[in-house]
Parts: structure tokens; sequence; C-alpha cells
């Protein structure tokens, strides 16, 4: 097997308080391959942006890694001193922002953010610098870039202030590439354009990404496979189609049946009773464990690791007999 | 469209000044700017049934939501609700009487209700402020009825806004709309602040009371497919303009406005799994100085010389020179 680039291995986040310690994400694993597009959904509070901020080294006090391992191409990264690690950052692992008016200085040009990224990160002179930026911005996909290179942030829309950010992310040709909430403040015509990018980009780059959102609708046309978060944890990890069409866990079977769809025709929305546990007041055992239909003894005390059910990993212990019940839900497209 | 149309907006305007400063406009030599937020918008609801007004943001469709409700002034056309027309100074004894059977639900949760007011008094203001119910007692016991209504515990009243999740809010000011036994509700984005779990909640709920109570919504979102779920009928705007209307199943079958067609190519959905969309082309124009014609043009796969002078009217329900010619070619 190859060498995945990036591996998360039993990373926990823990936010020291005055009320306690909170556990933002308890001891998550997860490989993502070269040219890959990992998925990371889930609700507000599950955890993903955390895992973002933690595998770039951006996790400030109180929080701090607690235990596990990030590891890029092999190169453990999640110990680094910050000034390595600021190296790391930008040249190695690209990052795209939700909100793109805010990850762009408003007060330079486009082309100096640009310019001053390419050079900090390779030994490009200034000329070429500027000819590499044009060429990125034409890459993606903005039209006249040698005139829109030298516009401020607010001469741009939505959409093209994305592209810019994206454009951002690949000045140093990362091996990785995490995005937040790429979509999530643009219109649905914008967004269609911003994932068919991100997705020409994996393929003709070969680059990784670690897409974080919360559209589960976004996910099944980008990601190739997606992991499901609940409480800090990974509920369920496995390729796109078999989690969104088979889900085994009963938080996801449920997440895909709240989904309204254009093309489904459900009456009545799958409900979740009650709502995402609070970080202090997560419940023993399974996170889920409340909400759960399925609940049973066990739920309540022993916490379910992640296990494989024909490739595709779920952490419930309904699945635990090594055998599948036969009442497995499955949801129709 | 025989039966009588519960909700009547006709020929709706609205035109924000977004001109500079004086000083700047004699020093720049520039004129005033008007932004045409909605032009010449009109649609009918009936009783009992969910209008749904989808489109992009700058779209004009909170405006439209809020002239309905009253809280913008038409810049011209007419809203009229049950027959009372809500600009007309002569009805204004009618339109108080009306003004308890209208209520609003806001987008944010968390802004739309006082963080320094017990959720209680916060569902009884309605109550008191229409004399609904006299006496603190009973007005109490209507509140805890409420509450129930909306899925929370009637002691949930003594609580702060605070103390509540953000799908618990939106409950709260669900009660809060039908405290005045209002008929007619409008939902400004209801759902969008929510996680999906809860949006799905909040939309079974909405449902749930909308059968029980015969209610009417007018319900605004930028999601085509939450709309899908809820809407009798939906109206698509761009820029301002009511650009189709249709059936719900129907929009989504057999939706004829070009622009329509975009919208609903472009929507992310589970069932397009690893499938590539169409390219959508472009953005929405600057509002301020929108193209001639259609204002779609510019992004229309099916433009031809008129479009780009007249401005279609609707016909049929959808307004596009193209399709009123029958050139809509799949």
């Amino acid at each position: 097997m190859t060498q995945p680039v990036l591996s998360v291995q039993e990373l926990t986040v823990e936010f020291v308080t005055r009320r306690g310690t909170l556990r933002a994400l308890d001891k998550i694993s997860f490989d993502i391959a070269r040219g890959e597009v990992l998925g990371v959904v889930g609700e507000s509070g599950a955890g993903k942006s955390v895992t973002g901020s933690a595998i770039i080294g951006l996790i400030d006090p109180p929080g701090r890694i607690a235990d596990g391992k990030v590891v890029l191409s092999g190169e453990r990264v999640d110990h680094l001193p910050p000034e390595q690690m600021r190296r790391v950052r930008g040249k190695r692992i690209g990052m795209i922002f939700q909100d793109p008016l805010t990850s762009l200085n408003p007060l330079y040009r486009v082309g100096e953010q640009l310019v001053e990224t390419i050079q900090t990160h390779t030994d490009l002179n200034a000329a070429d610098a500027r000819k590499r930026a044009i060429a990125l911005l034409d890459e993606v996909g903005i039209p006249a870039p040698e005139r829109r290179i030298d516009g401020y942030p607010h001469e741009f829309s939505g959409g093209m202030r994305q592209r810019v950010v994206i454009a951002l992310a690949l000045c140093a040709e990362p091996e990785f590439i995490i995005a937040d909430e790429p979509t999530t403040a643009l219109d649905v015509s914008v967004q269609a354009q911003i994932i068919a990018l991100i997705k020409r980009l994996c393929k003709e780059r070969g680059t990784s990404v670690m897409l974080v959102t919360h559209d589960m609708g976004v996910i099944a046309e980008t990601a190739d496979r997606v992991a499901v978060m609940y409480a800090g944890r990974v509920a369920e990890i496995g390729p796109v189609r078999e989690v969104i069409k088979q889900p085994l866990h009963p938080y996801t079977q449920g997440l895909m049946g709240a989904i309204p769809s254009i093309t489904g025709d459900a009456a009545r929305l799958v409900q979740i009773p009650g709502s995402m546990p609070r970080l202090s007041n997560i419940p023993k055992g399974c996170a889920f464990n409340p909400r759960c239909s399925k609940v049973f003894a066990r739920c309540h005390v022993e916490r379910p690791e992640l296990i494989d059910v024909g490739g595709h990993k779920v952490a419930c212990h309904l699945y635990d007999q090594a055998k599948v019940p036969s009442d497995k839900t499955e949801i129709a497209a | 469209m025989s039966e009588k149309a519960f909700v009547q907006v006709r020929d709706l305007k609205r035109v924000f000044d977004v001109s500079k400063p004086w000083l700047n406009r004699v020093l720049e030599r520039q004129d005033k700017q008007y932004l045409k937020a909605v032009d010449g918008v009109s649609f009918d609801i009936r009783k009992g049934e969910t209008f749904a007004l989808v489109g992009e943001s700058g779209s004009g469709k909170s405006t439209v939501a809020r002239m309905v409700v009253g809280l913008l002034h038409p810049s011209g056309g007419t809203v009229s609700i049950d027959g009372v027309s809500m600009s007309d100074q002569a009805a204004s004894a009618e339109r108080q009487r009306l003004r308890k059977r209208i209520q609003m639900i806001f987008q944010d949760p968390y802004a739309s209700l006082n963080p320094r007011w017990r959720v209680g008094r916060i569902i009884a203001e309605p109550i008191r402020a229409f004399g609904i119910i006299q006496g603190d007692a009973a007005i109490e016991t209507r509140v805890g009825e409420l509450l129930s209504l909306v899925g929370l515990h009637p002691d949930d009243g003594k609580k702060f806004p605070h103390e509540f999740s953000g799908g618990q809010r939106q409950r709260i000011a669900i009660a809060r709309a039908l405290a005045s036994n209002a008929e007619f509700i409008v939902c400004d984005e209801p759902t969008s602040a929510l996680d999906v779990s809860v949006q799905a909640q909040i939309l079974n709920l909405m449902r749930d009371l909308q059968e029980q109570f015969g209610l009417t919504y007018l319900f605004i979102s930028h999601n085509l497919a939450v709309v899908r779920h809820m809407a009798t009928r939906i109206g698509v705007m761009y820029l301002g303009r009511l650009v189709e209307v249709s059936d719900g199943k129907q929009l989504f079958a057999a939706p004829r406005h070009p622009y329509t067609r975009m919208l609903l190519d472009a929507v992310p959905d589970l069932a397009m799994i690893g499938k590539a969309h169409e390219g959508v082309k472009g953005e929405i124009p600057n509002p301020i100085n929108p193209p001639s014609g259609c204002t779609f043009h510019p992004r229309c796969p099916l433009v031809f010389d008129r479009c780009r002078v007249e401005n279609p009217p609707v016909i049929d329900g959808v307004a596009c020179h193209a399709v009123n010619a029958g050139r809509e070619a799949a």
C-alpha cells in the first residue's frame, strides 16, 4: 500500500477551562491518499473545524493537542516548533476558509498577496512570481487575470474572491489542502462553480483535499470518501457512495433522512430527537446514545471503537458481532 | 386561479436610495443612485397553502417578505391580505384588526429574541399587545399551551433565551408567532441557521402546525431542497423580478425558465454522487446597474435580440421571451 499523504492517528484535542477540561476531539484517526478528497461532515460542534486547525497546528491556547499524531507524507508534523510549522503551512498544506473576505487582506491588491506568498515559499524573483500569480489566477478561472491581478479584494465578487483564495492556497503547490466550508458563504450557482474547480484541481494536480462542510450534498458530489463526525469522534468513515446509500451508524442514517432532497419524495423528514451534546456534558459510552433509537445496555457503558464492516468503518456496538443486522435501513436515493 | 386569493401582491416595487452623501455627489459629479430591490412582483397566495420564494442573495426575496408584513413600505404596487389593503389609508381600522393575523419568523433565532426577557414574556407579548386574553394567570396558561405545542416544556417559559439551542429558539419564535392566533406566517429563511437534523425537526413542526391550524405560509429560502419539501407553489426570483411561478412539484419536474433550470442544475444533491454538473455560467450582476431588457440575458443560453431590449412580462407563469416564443429547446 502506498503511503498516505496525511495520516491522523488517535488525535485528541483538549481545551483546558476553568470548568474542567473539554475534549473537542477524542481519538480520531483517518488517512487521506494522494489525489483523494476526504469529506468531513457533521453538525456544528462535531469537531470538524478543530480537526482542520489541529492538522495545521493552529490550535490556540487554552486548546492543545493532548495525544495522537499527525503525519504528513511520512513525517510527523504535530509537534514541530512554531517556526518550522509556519513553513509547512502554506508550503505543504494549503488552506481555504469559509469567508473569502476575511481571508484576504483588504488593504493589499490581490496580486501583492499572491506574490508575497509565492516568494515566501519559493525562490522566484518578483517578475517571475508575478507571472506565476497571473497563471494561477487564470487556472482558477478568473477572467482577464493580467488586469484583475491589480484589483483589491473588494472589487471581486464573493465567488471570484473564493477563487483568489484557492489560488493563494495553490501558490506553493502543496500536497494537501484543507478546505473548511469553502462554499458555505456562496450562492448555489457560484457554489457549483467552486466545487467543479476544486474537483478539477484535485484531478489535474493530484492534490489531496480534506473538505470540511455541513452540506451533505456538496460532499456527495465532491468527495471520494467521507468521515461523519459526532461530538468530537468519527462515527462512520467510508466511500461516499456507501455512506450515503447504506449508512450504518444510526446517526448517519438519521442525518441522511433529515436532509430534504430535490429529487426524493419524502412526505416527512426523519427526525433525530434532541441535539448534539455540549462538550462539557458528553454522555458516557457512545456519545450518541441519548438520541439513538437502537440503543442498548452496552451503549451506556462502553465507548464503541471504529470497526471494519465491509470496507467501511463504523463506531457502533450494533455491528460488533461481526455481522450486520438484517434490518439495515437503506436510504432510497 | 379560481379560488379566492388570501394574499394578493400586485406589481410590488421597492427602490432603495444608495447614493453617496450630498457633498460627494457634488464634488465627484455623480447622480443619485437607486437600487431596484423589487421590481414589479405579483403573486397570489391561497388560504392554507405554502407559497415559497426562492432565489440567490440579492434577488429581493426578503424585501418582498418585509413589504408583505408591512415592515417596509412599498415604493409602488399593493399588498392586500384577505381583501384589506396594507397601504390604503382608508382601511387603517381594518388593518389594525388584520395585524394580529399576520406574524413573521426570522432567520436568526439568536437575534430575534430579546436576551433580557424571559421566554414566557417574549411569547406573551403579542397576547398582551393585542389584548387577546386578559389576566396574568390566563396568559400564563396560554403561554404554557403554546410551549407544549411547539415541543417545549411549559416550565421553559421561566428561562432566558440563552439557555436554549438554536433549534429550540426557533421553536420559541414559532410559539410567539402563534400566540396571536395568526393565520398567515411569513417565514424568512427559518432554518438556514440550523443544522440539518434540527432543520428537519423545525420543518416537520411547521408542517404539523399548518395542518392543525390551517396556516398559510409565505416561505422564503435559498435552499431549493427545503423549498421543494415545504411548498405548494413556488416563485423563483432573479434580480428583483419574479421569473417563474409554478406548482411545487411541477417546478422541479419541468422547470421552464432558463434561470430556474440553471439553478436546479447547480444544487448539490445526495443523488448526484460523483456526477459532474453542467457548467454554470457567470454570477448575479450588480443590481444597481442591472442589464437591459431581461436581466438574465447575459447568462442565458437561449438569449436572442429581443431579450436585450425588452423586459419580458410574466405569461402563463414564466417571464421569458424565448419560452413564450416556443424556443425552449431542451
